[in-house]
Order: C-alpha cells, then sequence, then structure tokens
C-alpha cells in the first residue's frame, strides 16, 4: 500500500513539477512581451498569475510530501509490526525447545543420565534434540557398561583375595609348623622354610592392600571412629616397627608433644597408616639411617610425622607418590618388598578420617611425610564435653 | 586339653588345624560342612567349635544357628578368610566367642582356645 501510494505520490510531483516548469515559460514569454513593450498590463498580470499558480502547486507538493511521509512512515510501522510479530513468533517456538536442551545438557553434565529433550518445535531445533538424546543414550550406554565393569572388577578383587586365602592359610600353616621342629632341619632347610614365610608375610599384605582398595573404590572402605588417645598407639607402632629398624642399625626416635587432643579415628586403621609410612622410610633408607616419628598439635589439628634423612624422592616422582602401584626407584635398595599400594591406601584412609596426607622430600636429605587429623572436641576429665571453643 | 571340633572345606586346612591343634595337646575332631558339624555336637559334645564361615551345602554361621536354636551352648569361633573377620557378618544372636582370620594366627588361636576351655 505504501508503495502505491509512493508511487503515487512520485508520478503526482512530477506533474505538479512540470506544470512549475511549464507556468516559468509563460512567464518568461509575458516578460519578453513586457520587455518589448507588447501589451505591458496583460503581460504584468500574467506574471503574477503564474507567481501564484507555482506558490499554489508548491504548496499542494509540500502537502503531497508530508501525506505521503505520513503514508510512508505508516506503512513502515505496520511492515515493521508484522514482521516482529512474525518473529517473536519463531523465536518463541525455538525459544523452548532450546531452554530444554539447555536444562537437559545441564542435568546430563551433572549427572543425570536420563537426561533426555521432548522432540518438537521447528525441523532444526526438532533435529538438535533428536541429536542430544541419541548422544545421551550413548553416554547412557557407556557408563552403564564402565559401571558394570568397575563391579566387575571390585567383585573379581573381593573374590580373589578371598580365594587366595585359604591356599595361602595352607602354606604358611605347614612352613610354620615345619618351623616348630627346627632343631630337626638343617640350616639350609630353615633358611628355606624362612623364605617362604617371608613370602607368605608378603602375599598377605598384598592380598590385605588389594581388599582395602577394592573396598574404597566400591565406597565400602570404612571406618569406626572413637576418640582416641595417640601417643599409647605411637609408642606400641613404634616398638613393633623397631623389630624390622634394629636389624638394620636405624635410628627410629619418637618425640610426641605432651598433653595431645584426643582424635576421633579407628586405632587400627590409623596404625595401618602409620606402619605403612614407618615401613617405608625403613625399606627405602639405607642402613644406619635416621628415622623419626613426631606427633604434635597444630591449631585444631594433630601433625603426625615419619622423617627421615634418606635417600629422598625426586620432584619427578613426587607427584604421583600417592597414586596406587606407585613405587620409587627400586634400584636405590633391594630389601623393598612393598606392594606400591601402601601410600594410595594410606592417602584413602587418612582422608576417611577427615585428615590430609602430605610428602615434602629433598633429594639426598630425606623425606618427611606428614598425616594430618582433626582434633577431635575436648573431653572433661569427668567425662562431660567442654566447649568447643574453649578446646580450640 | 579340650576336645575340638573343626569344621573346614578343605582337607589341607583340616590336616594343618589338627596336627597344630594335637601338637598342642588337644583332641581333634574334624566336619566338612555345617551338616557335619550338627550330626557330630549331638554325638560328641566337644568343648569348642572352631568353624568356617563360607562351607559349602551348609555354613558354618548355619551351622551355628540351628545349634544354639536346639539350645547347644558351646563356645565358638568363627575362622574367616575375610581380612576382617568380623565383616563375615555373622548375626550377633550367634554367641559367637570371637573371629579368626585366614591366614591363622595359630599362637593367638591356642591363646583364644585355653582361655575359652579353662573352666
Amino acid at each position: 500500500m505504501a508503495v502505491i501510494g509512493v508511487g503515487r505520490f512520485i508520478q503526482q510531483r512530477q506533474d505538479f513539477e512540470d506544470a512549475i516548469a511549464r507556468s516559468y515559460q509563460v512567464e518568461m514569454g509575458a516578460r519578453t512581451r513586457l520587455a518589448e513593450g507588447i501589451g505591458a498590463e496583460t503581460a504584468r498580470d500574467a506574471i503574477a498569475t503564474q507567481a501564484n499558480k507555482r506558490d499554489e502547486l508548491r504548496e499542494r507538493i509540500s502537502d503531497d510530501t508530508r501525506d505521503t511521509a505520513i503514508l510512508v512512515a505508516a506503512g513502515l510501522i505496520a511492515g515493521l509490526t508484522g514482521a516482529l510479530l512474525l518473529f517473536s513468533g519463531l523465536i518463541a517456538s525455538m525459544r523452548r525447545p532450546l531452554e530444554e536442551l539447555v536444562d537437559a545438557a545441564g542435568r546430563l553434565a551433572a549427572g543425570d543420565r536420563r537426561a533426555r529433550v521432548e522432540i518438537g518445535g521447528l525441523s532444526e531445533t526438532a533435529a538438535l534434540g533428536a541429536a542430544f538424546n541419541e548422544m545421551a543414550d550413548e553416554l547412557e550406554r557407556e557408563a552403564s557398561q564402565r559401571d558394570q565393569l568397575d563391579r566387575l572388577k571390585d567383585e573379581f578383587v573381593l573374590t580373589a583375595s578371598h580365594e587366595l586365602r585359604s591356599p595361602l592359610t595352607s602354606v604358611q600353616g605347614f612352613a610354620e609348623l615345619l618351623m616348630l621342629e627346627r632343631d630337626s632341619l638343617t640350616q639350609k632347610q630353615v633358611e628355606t622354610v624362612e623364605i617362604i614365610l617371608d613370602n607368605c608375610r608378603h602375599l598377605v599384605r598384598l592380598l590385605n592392600d588389594l581388599l582395602d582398595l577394592a573396598r574404597s573404590d566400591a565406597g565400602r572402605l570404612s571406618i569406626q571412629a572413637q576418640p582416641t588417645e595417640l601417643a599409647p598407639l605411637i609408642d606400641d607402632t613404634v616398638r613393633t616397627m623397631r623389630a624390622q629398624t634394629e636389624p638394620a642399625h636405624q635410628t627410629l626416635a619418637v618425640q610426641i608433644e605432651p598433653d595431645l587432643p584426643l582424635v576421633n579415628v579407628e586405632p587400627g586403621r590409623i596404625r595401618q597408616v602409620l606402619v605403612n609410612l614407618l615401613t617405608n622410610a625403613h625399606e627405602y633408607c639405607p642402613e644406619g639411617a635416621s628415622i623419626a616419628m613426631t606427633a604434635r598439635a597444630k591449631g585444631d589439628e594433630v601433625v603426625l610425622a615419619v622423617i627421615d634423612d634418606g635417600p629422598g624422592i625426586p620432584e619427578t616422582q613426587l607427584e604421583q607418590i600417592f597414586e596406587r602401584f606407585t613405587r620409587g626407584d627400586a634400584g636405590l635398595t633391594q630389601r623393598v618388598g612393598g606392594t606400591g599400594l601402601g601410600l594410595a591406601i594410606s592417602k584413602s584412609l587418612v582422608e576417611l578420617h577427615g585428615g590430609r596426607i602430605e610428602v615434602d622430600s629433598t633429594v639426598g636429605q630425606g623425606s618427611t611425610f606428614s598425616v594430618r587429623l582433626p582434633a577431635a572436641p575436648a573431653i572433661g576429665a569427668g567425662g562431660q564435653q567442654r566447649a568447643t571453643a574453649e578446646a580450640g | 586339653m579340650a576336645r575340638i571340633l573343626v569344621a573346614d572345606d578343605s582337607e589341607t586346612i583340616l590336616l594343618l588345624m589338627r596336627t597344630r591343634l594335637e601338637l598342642a595337646g588337644h583332641e581333634v575332631q574334624t566336619a566338612v560342612d555345617g551338616q557335619e558339624v550338627t550330626e557330630l555336637v549331638g554325638e560328641n559334645e566337644p568343648d569348642l567349635l572352631l568353624l568356617d564361615a563360607m562351607m559349602p551345602r551348609k555354613s558354618g554361621i548355619d551351622a551355628l544357628r540351628e545349634l544354639r536354636a536346639a539350645g547347644v551352648a558351646v563356645p565358638a569361633l568363627i575362622v574367616s578368610a575375610h581380612q576382617d573377620a568380623s565383616d563375615a557378618n555373622a548375626p550377633t544372636d550367634l554367641e559367637v566367642s570371637g573371629y579368626i582370620n585366614k591366614p591363622i594366627d595359630f599362637d593367638r588361636l591356642l591363646e583364644e582356645i585355653a582361655a575359652l576351655t579353662q573352666s
């Protein structure tokens, strides 16, 4: 409509311009006649008439221009409104499926494997939705396969560790039986049986470690924490460990700060961690090395540390040291008999207690492994719980 | 010196147990499953049961449950191949006197037997 209006306006304007031009021609004729002195009166009238006629024409042009402008503006507004309505409809029909996609993608990323979208709307958004659902199906298939593999692995480790224990019991038991009659054995036979027993103990340690890891992976490694006094536990552990460090002429010093706060732990598990750390220090340090076990309170934590002056751990190995099957350079010593699982398990156990395990080491100077455990809220002598603020 | 009934599905373990316990002066009877345990307890009235937690046909735990239901109060130790024997999920109402892990620490086992059969 606006186009027709504008066309008509241009045509009309051309007509008016032509009329104005003709009016000038008429006026020019009149002025020529006036200059030649022919009919001066008529010519003056004609000039005045033409001037008036042109004014009138110009006014009509300006009126028409305004009308056309209004018409054009109205047309534009109508057109834009139409386009806007059209687009907002389009946007609305894309927006809902897109919002749903964003929502589903978020849920999928957060671990909801069932997140899917309803396919619909424009063909483009429908295609996008179908592609998303296909991807989510594939992810769900893979995840469930992985879960099943994980379950099989955990089950396998649990069963293997269980089934291996019976024959191991026999081997160890009969070797011990032989040792009961060591007086009737030759020196060589005694040494042989000792090797069998050593390896049995190593196998038991490996089985226990594997079982702990499988339980940890399956989320079944649990602790039964109780308020525990660390000093006797440490003393006892160190005393047991001296059976190994003394033959290697390693000193094993203990330094326990007096009045350590209690910690909420399962004593057997913390002992296991300390045995792991002390065994590592013993096995990786040369004969005559100094090993120290310290315990002190720091803020609302108790820090247990195993410090040695052994070969230290290169920086490149420090990062992976708490990962399973990571072992220090075996070339350093022949005595290393660990499973490569001890530190991984120690880390799991310490974290289960709400603590942290850290290592600090300099090659050639030694290593320090620290275990930080949260102190238990203080218990008064009469068994009454003091305010936590007071304890801190 | 006590009369001990040992149950395990492994003949080798039974031989090991018999040898070690007899060396310590005990009188040993063996059973290969829970069914045999319930039969032998009725016949021989042992002073102590040493039962493997997991045996085919009838487990040590099932046998003990039957015995307790029948009013037999003989002390019983459960032997388990679980690292942490109390994991064996034995019900608490069976009056189990203790748990023994495999591989067996015989020094500890003999101490426990002595403590349970003193009277």
